[in-house]
């Protein structure tokens, strides 16, 4: 790899790309072995894996929407990044396919005889709710959440990428696309939560469901963005251009977001254990007995617990070695998260809910769709200059300094 | 495209274009001090006798209450919460704006806050006030208030630490406690400066004592500022922490429509948006009545009424998922509740609820609703007029409960009406006191923004 700092533009990156698409590709085969073991638990874990990835590529894009939006400049370094970041999307409209496949065994509410009166197994809440549950309207939704990301990272790109040779200023042209943006992502966001994943378990339902899954969304993609920065570091690339100031800022918004996640999840849980509600409950219930406690905890030890105490101190959030061990963690630890949403929603053959179980096809489509979405992210990224080489605040973004 | 070029120049040099016809350190200190140095004109005397003639009402009215009982209100059975709770959390939201501003937008480095700031913490405080008064008179026996607090006693007797209420006590006390301390600490240097200009004995000596021997060294100044970075960090979680405690007061109820997880979140919202517009309605006045138009500045409000926007968009997100959730969780009660909050007999209060909340703070997408001081007037108070319709909603749930046979309509008494007034008169009294004898900006902040401030002022590089 030769990065060219006159430029910011990295020569021959081939490499890296190929061994991800290889890696991508491999593992997305052996997959396909987990599907012949167990297709159930496959297409569960599968899900997991796709909604942890394409919660990257939003953060990014969600990262990309905040910076045009609040004018902001210290970002504008890292913006090329996010941007790219949110430009995967053609990427997870491809991978969605097996959840297409998947979908009798993923979501309960996709049975015909569930929604049917005459039927034994009819299930007269669902019934309540076929005007929202159908195949039909989730293909549709599912359409228009993938149509509305590819548009919008695609864009956010272009315009971006324009500049570079232009050098027009489109601080306005950014503005007009990120408002609706922002709305539009706001409300595919919480609807693809409560699709994707609540509906998993069609029965329980939560308000907050949208918010936690959007607080996790920018997690991620902070965790991507700083891992990758510190990689990139590593190989003497964008030295000078993003400084300390930088990481530190980035880290104050994961730690911010380590608490606001935290926030959500804790209302999630205090209220309904509060209230004790059957109807309710019983979501938590099975992620406590039944071997699921141990990731319960971890996820509190290790989603909130341990980066809160980490992270609170300004010495901290400008330790290089500490920021790159803390965004690993917590890049696992959003696995954990979405993994404990998924995984325990599957049923054994007698109705019961599945145990926990955590094997080698688990970290098949994980290594799998992660090595696509970063092949196509590389390619992307590496094909023009990574920062804006010609946005009018770059300069001062070099520059700035945390008071 | 010359407004494109001049709204990119803006942008680029927006911490020098805040503050309008080109402030110095010597005009800002003139201008703020000149309010509290000066007798005030008779328009602050007409204010003030009726900001106190409503505090008397509300004195007395508080007073006949203890008298008679929580009777005289219109609670009746379902509704045994009724205006007193719809008030309180109704003021503490308006609290919250202050310390947003004061602490958050300082950790944000949002430089725009500091003309403002000073007055929204004010305002905070005595909105606090103004809430805690509500729980201590819906108690009834309110000389057994007392036993809220987990007081060692003869009686063995301690409060219930599931309850909400308690926590209420708790969450808000802690709130007031930091609001007045970060307050405080914020005013000692610009007390400095009022006493250092000081020239009768009264003043001398007050502003003396409270400005606690402040010279301006370069140690204090050290010790200051990070005395009000940690200050701004312990406010901050408090800023999400109090309401969404208030929030619990009605989630952690099964009551359908009240038991909804989204409640902390939406309840945090809510609260700043109504607190920001607060915040507007009092600085557009003041601006008005001081002539600090340079100060209070049109580039401050556009920046208030983006805040607005975004609040007034969450809480609009908060109202679509309790529908949407209420009807996909396919429980008939949750589905009764909010159809007849939309359609059953507090419709009327439902409508303008949305109509303020989401539908009026939509305006400020455009650059010329922004920027128009009397359509921020009307939009600050008509949001204002709905967060206080939110609370009613909410509250009003209550008066169709599971058995339709015990349904009743909540219909205020002179009680429940003055009582409410009365606490804005208590507000202003206290906020007319605030304006009189403190300095109602930030001078040592503002100073802090200006061009003069930058090291490299005037310099060639």
């Amino acid at each position: 790899m030769n990065y060219d700092a006159n430029t910011y533009t990295i020569k021959d990156s081939g490499k890296i790309g190929t061994i991800a698409l290889v890696l991508g590709v491999v593992f997305l085969g052996i997959s396909v072995l987990g599907y012949m073991n167990d297709s159930a638990h496959f297409f569960l874990n599968y899900l997991t894996a796709y909604i942890f990835w394409i919660s990257i590529a939003l953060g990014g894009m969600f990262i990309t929407l905040l910076h045009h939006l609040t004018n902001a400049t210290w970002s504008t370094v890292i913006r090329r990044i996010t941007e790219n970041m949110a430009a995967t999307m053609p990427v997870f409209v491809i991978l969605f396919i097996p959840v297409v496949f998947g979908l009798h065994e993923l979501y309960h509410w996709s049975h015909a005889e569930v929604m049917d009166p005459s039927s034994p197994s009819f299930d007269a809440l669902l019934h309540e709710k076929k005007g929202y549950l159908n195949e039909t309207f989730f293909f549709i939704r599912t359409f228009f959440y993938l149509a509305v990301w590819t548009f919008f990272g695609y864009m956010l790109r272009k315009i971006s990428v324009e500049q570079d040779s232009s050098g027009k200023d489109y601080k306005l042209t950014y503005k007009k696309l990120s408002a609706p943006g922002m709305i539009l992502f706001a409300l595919t966001t919480t609807f693809a939560s409560f699709d994707w994943m609540m509906s998993l378990d069609p029965h329980w339902f939560s308000t907050i469901f949208g918010v936690y899954f959007f607080s996790g969304i920018f997690l991620s993609g902070l965790t991507f963005l700083l891992i990758l920065l510190i990689y990139m570091k590593s190989q003497n690339i964008l030295q000078n251009v993003v400084t300390i100031e930088h990481y530190q800022d980035i880290a104050k918004f994961m730690f911010a977001f380590i608490i606001f996640w935290s926030y959500m999840a804790g209302s999630q849980y205090f209220l309904i254990w509060y209230a004790n509600l059957p109807e309710e409950n019983y979501w938590f219930l099975y992620r406590w007995g039944n071997t699921w406690e141990s990731v319960s905890m971890l996820l509190i030890f290790g989603h909130f617990v341990f980066p809160f105490l980490t992270l609170i101190t300004r010495a901290a959030k400008r330790n290089i070695k500490l920021l790159l061990f803390m965004s690993v963690w917590i890049f696992c630890m959003r696995f954990v998260d979405f993994y404990w949403i998924i995984m325990p929603t599957g049923m054994n053959e007698d109705g019961s809910r599945v145990a926990f179980d955590f094997n080698m096809y688990d970290i098949a489509p994980i290594i799998g769709i992660g090595g696509i979405f970063f092949w196509f992210f590389w390619k992307q990224f590496t094909a023009n200059a990574i920062v804006p080489v010609k946005d009018p605040s770059l300069n001062e973004s070099m520059k700035f300094q945390n008071t | 495209m010359s407004s494109n070029n001049k709204d990119l120049t803006d942008l680029k040099f927006q911490d020098e274009l805040l503050f309008a016809g080109n402030p110095t350190f010597g005009s800002v200190t003139e201008d703020v001090s000149k309010v509290v140095e000066t007798k005030p004109g008779q328009l602050w005397y007409v204010l003030f006798g009726i900001s106190v003639s409503l505090t008397l009402m509300l004195f007395s009215m508080i007073g006949y209450l203890f008298w008679e009982g929580t009777g005289i209100w219109g609670l009746n059975n379902p509704v045994g919460w009724g205006w007193a709770i719809v008030n309180f959390v109704f003021w503490v939201g308006i609290g919250h704006a202050g310390t947003l501003i004061s602490a958050v937008l300082f950790l944000l480095r949002q430089r725009w806050r500091t003309s403002i700031n000073r007055f929204a913490e004010a305002m905070t405080i005595f909105a606090v006030i103004c809430a805690l008064l509500f729980p201590t008179i819906h108690v009834g026996r309110v000389w057994l208030l007392y036993w809220v607090l987990p007081l060692p006693n003869q009686m063995e007797m301690w409060p219930n630490f599931r309850s909400p209420l308690l926590w209420d006590t708790f969450a808000v006390g802690t709130y007031f406690t930091c609001s007045l301390l970060f307050w405080y600490v914020g005013l000692i240097p610009d007390l400095a400066t009022l006493r250092d200009r000081a020239k009768d004995k009264w003043g001398k000596l007050l502003y003396g004592i409270f400005s606690l021997g402040w010279r301006g060294g370069n140690r204090q100044w050290q010790h200051y500022e990070l005395a009000y970075l940690v200050l701004a960090g312990i406010s901050t979680p408090l800023v999400l922490s109090v309401h969404s405690i208030v929030s619990t007061d009605f989630a952690t109820s099964l009551v359908p429509g009240w038991h909804t997880t989204i409640f902390p979140p939406y309840f945090v919202a809510g609260a700043i948006f109504s607190g920001f517009a607060m915040v507007m309605t009092l600085a557009l006045i003041a601006r008005k009545v001081y002539n600090l138009e340079h100060i209070f500045t049109p580039k401050v409000l556009e920046r208030m009424s983006w805040v607005m926007l975004l609040t007034g968009s969450m809480v609009g997100y908060a109202y679509s998922m309790e529908f949407f959730i209420a009807w996909y969780s396919g429980n008939e009660y949750e589905r009764f509740a909010f159809i007849n909050r939309a359609f059953g007999p507090y419709a009327w209060a439902y409508w303008i609820m949305i109509t303020c909340n989401v539908i009026s703070p939509q305006l400020f997408w455009f650059k010329k609703f922004r920027t128009s001081i009397p359509i921020l007037f009307i939009i600050s108070i008509v949001v204002n007029i709905g967060m206080w319709f939110e609370r009613f909603v909410i509250v009003m749930t209550l008066s169709r409960d599971y058995l339709p046979s015990s349904w009743d309509y909540y219909s205020p008494t002179i009680y429940d009406i003055g009582i409410f007034i009365g606490s804005f008169g208590l507000l202003f009294t206290l906020f007319l006191l605030f304006l009189r004898f403190l300095p109602m900006v930030a001078m040592a902040e503002v100073k802090g923004v200006l061009p003069e401030a930058d090291p490299h002022h005037g310099g060639s590089h």
